[in-house]
């Protein structure tokens, strides 16, 4: 019996190492799924998710489901470019006013231009803001925080003296299309949307610069040592940013037709967030573009879902600051025992 | 182990306390795990008062762990620590100063934006109650000049701005303010120099002397038989010899007991040494400038050959290889890779021609933490690649091939971080980052620092391996044994010149410290010479002699048909000199040739220790007619330290 016991189990010892071998062994996947910090964050999600549908039944309709993809896309679209800028260990507080400026240049060129060539010059604004920004922070070594606090301001400024203080509308109706069209049976601004997560993903995690981009971020000298273009690929991220910031703006503008310079004020800390929430490290290296998709959706869940419950604007604030802290603590506490 | 007479003396003396007298602190069976890797696994030492003990072991085999419980960074799992027959517990290193127990370690925690003084008294901040500078100050006069170093450390100076060396005083300096009764110095020596290292060791002679313990932690053995009392040695976490006294002991024992196998020679390379005197030279720098270190660097090494690049720490050798690579600007000199011209602005543009580097600090310099390892071993490929995608495919042969050449099994590449390896498998990773690309030239700064002695011997033939293969290897290393063993030819760079190229198996580590050292009294040589050679219508020298062969360390040449033969830096036997009657018989008064084209008048040179600095000498044209001898002796032994 006991000599019966032993082969049996060293059979099992060897087909688990076999199985381990041809990466069946389900407990290390498990295991490799839960270290993974995204994974964490999507199974925090979902407890929101479930959470809020318990809270108020509408909110698991598929008219809020797609309310809420809806919600994410300008949101979601300014931090992908905050990723990049993040990821190489900086960071661009000017998105916020880039889209409001951005979008001024696309309610004025749009009287003069067809659309493509009016949401072109804005997405090159943006990007030619970023530009800037980044041969300050990369080629002259000025602090991203203070670089882009300053074209911030400079940016907001801009937007008010073009725009004359108000609001430009008479905005074509067509350009609604790009929200309204249908793709698949998803609105286009969602296809959109996940098409460039997509994107970004592929960028990030199979190219050259991606890789860079990563390098830079957790290590600049050694990036510098291996012959790694440290210059420009600090620099892309800063373009990237600044021209997702007119991307999103387009969709917003093309919602309600109207171009205001106070739009995508405080848009940066929204952004921020996400992208935080999503996993990555303000050090930079570490984060990624799927962390971020999910640190959006869950700041648009919990604002749809108080919106919902009837909880007053003035306090939604609290709620979602707090849940930003407390997804961030049990985070750290979390990861803390997992990884040591 | 054997007690010695006088513990067993105080034994029955105090055979009440339980503990054994004499004996400051024990550590019993410890034991620490960090995740699932075993850092200390029944690590035992006692540590007697007033001894310098020494902890040895090569890389992983937990002595730093080890210090570190000792001195309450890291608390054990497992074990105990008795000290002074108390049994003693850390949960902090405020725990441990309070006990007396301080720690040097390699990274200094001061406070670079403070000074001096500030630094020295910080944890003092951490109580309450006002600080009396005067107070203070008077303290701290008194610690460094109880350390002798008083001179050598201003008070006022803010730390940002002091030598690495400096700022180990700094370090000693505030465990004495202290109090503290043991001291744990963990790698004290790694970042000094030759003689930064012998002021260390006159200060730890003194802190011994005034009745303390100390526990050196190091890796150089020379040291370790120079300045200790008893030596534990660690080997996989556990101890394998306790508290043996350092005078039994040879290196060999040592080594035996670290690595627990018998190490062959471990430069093979001294017996066929390869000849590459035929092949062509692949790389040549000349001139070299990048202030503020380097000022005048020139070298070529050839196809297959190992080029040693010598010196002391701060000589600007890592300071060249950055200017070679680009990562560091230029202000003057000229290269030439394979016969063409080049001149890198960035590293990208050496890599693409070529030529790899491997800097000094691994951690800051080369590892990228959050990329996994095949992503590490891979970035020079991602630098010198110059698609929008990875490329990664191309490169999967040479991959596996790497794998096989550095014994790691082939899923460990896909590790998330490389900082789980020990120190020697990631140096190895990151030499074959380099060799991934199939460089010509390989320029590699301190590849075995910090790195344990079995793998050192992987790297050397790993390295030997590759110059096989073709390619040129320059090799910056501090350490001269190894630079002798590993190099064919050693260029010698001191004060940001290089000042020396010879045959590595014309050198020893004696001439190639004397040649290394910064020699402040070059300056006054130079005077000297100049105006000797210029009054005497002559050539002066400045050379180290052996029996029958020299190495020039300065030469003056006011008129050509004087010239000895040699110039700086070189290294001849007397018969290929122009003078070797001379050279042979160094007598007391000008010595002519036998064909009588020049005399020579030899003196030797002593420092104020006694130790040769070597001979300088005055060559005129013909018989010496007309020169009086013991004027132009008198002149030269001013030089005289």
């Amino acid at each position: 019996m006991v000599e019966q016991t032993n082969t049996a189990s060293g059979a099992d010892r060897s087909q688990a190492g076999a199985s381990s071998r041809n990466g069946f062994d389900m407990g290390a996947i498990v295991k490799r799924i839960f270290t993974r910090l995204e994974f964490r964050m999507l199974a925090l999600a979902l407890l929101i998710a479930v959470a809020l549908s318990f809270a108020s039944p509408y909110f698991l309709t598929q008219t809020n489901i797609f309310n809420i993809l809806d919600q994410s896309v300008v949101i979601g679209l300014v931090a992908i470019g905050m990723t990049f800028v993040i990821l190489t260990g900086g960071i661009d507080l000017s998105v916020g006013s880039v889209a409001g400026l951005t979008g001024i240049v696309l309610g004025l060129a749009l009287q003069d231009y067809p659309i493509p060539v009016a949401i072109l010059m804005a997405v090159l604004t943006g990007a030619g803001i970023g530009l800037v920004s980044g041969i300050l922070v990369a080629y002259f070594g000025l602090a991203a925080f203070v670089v882009t606090l300053g074209v911030m301001a400079i940016g907001r400024s801009l937007a008010y003296i073009l725009s004359g203080q108000t609001a430009i509308s008479g905005i074509p109706s067509s350009l609604s299309d790009i929200v309204y069209t249908t793709i698949l049976g998803i609105p286009a601004n969602v296809f959109f949307l996940g098409v460039m997560y997509l994107l970004a993903w592929l960028y990030l995690t199979y190219t050259k610069g991606g890789r860079t981009i990563y390098a830079i971020g957790s290590n600049k000298e050694a990036a510098r040592a291996a012959g790694l273009s440290v210059l420009f690929y600090s620099i892309l991220p800063y373009v990237v940013s600044g021209a997702f910031s007119a991307v999103a703006i387009t969709f917003s503008i093309a919602q309600i037709l109207s171009a205001d310079p106070l739009a995508g004020n405080l848009m940066e800390l929204d952004a921020i967030a996400a992208v935080v929430i999503g996993g990555a490290s303000l050090y930079g290296g570490r984060g990624s573009i799927i962390g971020t998709l999910i640190g959006v959706l869950i700041m648009v869940m919990i604002r749809n879902g108080l919106n919902l419950m009837g909880v007053s604007p003035f306090w939604q604030g609290s709620a979602i600051g707090s849940i930003i802290i407390l997804a961030l603590l049990v985070e750290r506490l979390v990861s803390s025992r997992t990884d040591r | 182990m054997t007690a010695p007479s006088n513990a067993a003396m105080a034994t029955a003396r105090a055979s009440a306390a339980r503990h054994e007298p004499g004996v400051l602190l024990e550590a019993i069976d410890v034991e620490k795990s960090f995740g699932r890797t075993r850092a200390l696994a029944g690590a035992t030492f006692d540590l007697r008062e007033g001894e310098i003990h020494a902890l040895l072991g090569a890389n992983g085999a937990g002595k730093s762990t080890l210090s570190k419980v000792v001195s309450g960074h890291i608390r054990a799992d497992a074990g105990k620590l008795v000290h002074k027959g108390e049994p003693l517990y850390l949960r902090s290193t405020r725990d441990a100063l309070s006990a007396g127990i301080a720690i040097v370690m390699q990274e200094t925690t001061l406070a670079p934006d403070l000074s001096v003084l500030e630094n020295i008294f910080l944890p003092e901040l951490g109580t309450s109650g006002f600080l009396s500078r005067g107070k203070m100050r008077r303290r701290a006069t008194a610690i460094l000049e109880d350390l002798g170093q008083a001179d050598v450390l201003s008070l006022d100076m803010e730390v940002a701005k002091l030598s690495a060396a400096q700022r180990q005083l700094v370090e000693i300096a505030k465990a004495l303010a202290l109090d503290a009764e043991l001291i744990i110095f963990d790698e004290p020596t790694a970042s000094l120099s030759a003689g930064e290292v012998e002021r260390l060791f006159d200060v730890m002679a003194r802190l011994k002397e005034s009745g303390r313990s100390l526990i050196f932690v190091s890796h150089r053995l020379e040291e370790v038989l120079a300045i200790t009392d008893r030596v534990t040695v660690m080997r996989e976490g556990a101890t394998v010899a306790s508290g043996l006294e350092t005078h039994s002991l040879t290196q060999a024992e040592i080594i035996r007991l670290m690595v627990g196998r018998e190490l062959g020679a471990i430069y093979t390379e001294r017996e066929v040494a390869p000849d590459a005197e035929g092949e062509p030279v692949v790389f040549e720098v000349r001139n070299i400038a990048a202030p503020p270190v380097v000022h005048d660097v020139s070298f070529a090494v050839r196809k297959g050959e190992i080029l040693g690049l010598g010196g002391l720490v701060g000589a600007g050798r890592s300071e060249t290889a950055e200017a070679i690579f680009g990562l560091r600007p230029k202000s003057g000199g000229e290269m030439w890779l394979a016969g063409k011209k080049v001149d890198f602005r960035k590293p990208a543009q050496a890599v693409r021609a070529g030529v790899g580097f491997v800097p000094e600090d691994r951690r800051v310099q080369n590892i990228v933490p959050d990329l996994s390892v095949k992503e590490n071993l891979l970035l020079a490929h991602l630098g010198a690649h110059r698609g929008f995608g990875l490329g990664y495919g191309a490169r999967q042969k040479k991959v596996d091939e790497l794998l096989k050449l550095l014994d790691l099994p082939g899923h460990r590449l896909f590790d998330a971080s490389m900082l789980n390896f020990s120190g020697g498998m990631q140096q190895k990773i990151i030499i074959a980052r380099w060799l991934l690309l199939e460089p010509k030239v390989l320029i590699l700064d301190e590849p075995t620092k910090g790195v344990d002695i079995g793998t050192r011997q992987a790297i050397y033939e790993l390295l030997q391996k590759i110059a096989g293969e073709g390619v040129a290897v320059v090799v910056i290393s501090s350490d001269f044994e190894e630079l002798l063993g590993l190099s064919t030819r050693i260029v010698v760079i001191s004060d940001g010149r290089s000042i020396a190229d010879m045959a590595s198996s014309a050198l020893d580590e004696e001439k190639l410290t004397l040649l290394a050292a910064p020699r402040t009294s070059m300056r006054k040589n130079t005077a000297v010479l100049s105006a000797l050679a210029a009054d005497c219508g002559g050539a002066g020298f400045w050379a180290l002699i052996d029996e029958d062969d020299l190495i020039c360390l300065n030469s003056v040449v006011a008129n050509p048909k004087a010239a000895p033969g040699f110039s700086s830096g070189e290294a001849k036997r007397f018969e290929e000199t122009t003078i070797p009657k001379s050279l042979a018989s160094r007598g007391q008064g000008f010595v002519t040739e036998a064909d009588g084209s020049r005399s020579t008048l030899i003196v030797p040179i002593r420092s104020h220790r006694g130790h040769d600095f070597g001979w300088v000498g005055l060559t005129v044209p013909g018989g010496a007619e007309g020169y009086s001898a013991e004027e132009i002796r008198q002149r030269i032994e001013s030089l005289n330290g």
